[in-house]
């Protein structure tokens, strides 16, 4: 992933993540882990968790702490309805974002 | 220390001294990243705010603790630019720095020139 994918991600890495975590529940690793299968290969693992506490610190997501075999308790993460009303907000965002730029690729405007 | 004349409350004290002992027990490598990013986010971070700062370096203990137990490698903790996650990690604590307070004052005074602006 080049350098100018990374700077382009760090907008919608929230999105992102609040998406994925409208699919299924989820701890801090497993998201990082999907995120890199699906070719994202520079998130940081301290990036996600840093965004996992500021989407609970804002309600988005309820958490529930799971035991693990090694290590502190998981937490483990879902989207509640004011997450998914913010995920709303963001998918409009993008559209409107994406539909731009594309008329500027095809020299409209 | 001087964490003690930042943290007065004596329960903070117990909690920050058992952040310590979370520390010390994590291996090598991952106890120096500790160190180091606690360094940073001590200097930038929180620091007129006690629970404030005890919940952001509990915070980080918990992140590290998890890497050590995932095997994650130090460097997909932190990332390439570890400024940049120290940077974002720290907005999710309140309390005055600084650096914050200089942002506010910046801040401040482009809000009265605004309004001088329109006067």
């Amino acid at each position: 992933m080049g350098k100018q994918a990374t700077e382009m991600l760090k907008g919608t890495l929230e999105g992102i993540v609040l998406a994925l975590l409208s699919g299924r529940a989820a701890y801090g690793y497993e998201i990082t882990a999907w995120l890199r299968d699906q070719g994202f290969t520079d998130i940081a693992e301290g990036t996600i968790y840093a965004l996992l506490i500021r989407a609970e610190q804002r309600g988005l997501v309820d958490v529930e702490k799971v035991p693990s075999e090694k290590g502190p308790p998981r937490k483990v993460y879902t989207l509640n309805a004011r997450g998914q009303e913010y995920l709303n907000e963001f998918w409009r965002t993008w559209s409107f974002l994406s539909e731009r730029l594309e008329q500027l690729r095809e020299g409209g405007r | 220390m001087w964490i003690e004349k930042i943290v007065g409350d004596l329960g903070d004290k117990k909690r920050y001294r058992e952040y310590r002992e979370r520390v010390r027990q994590l291996p090598d490598g991952y106890r120096e990243a500790a160190l180091a990013l606690e360094r940073y986010l001590l200097h930038l971070g929180p620091s007129n705010d006690g629970s404030s700062l005890i919940a952001m370096v509990t915070d980080l203990a918990d992140l590290l603790e998890q890497s050590v137990a995932a095997g994650t490698p130090l460097r997909d903790v932190v990332g390439a630019d570890p400024v940049e996650f120290a940077e974002e990690f720290m907005q999710n604590y309140g309390g005055g720095s600084w650096i914050r307070k200089e942002r506010d004052r910046l801040a401040t005074a482009i809000d009265r020139a605004e309004a001088e602006e329109r006067r």
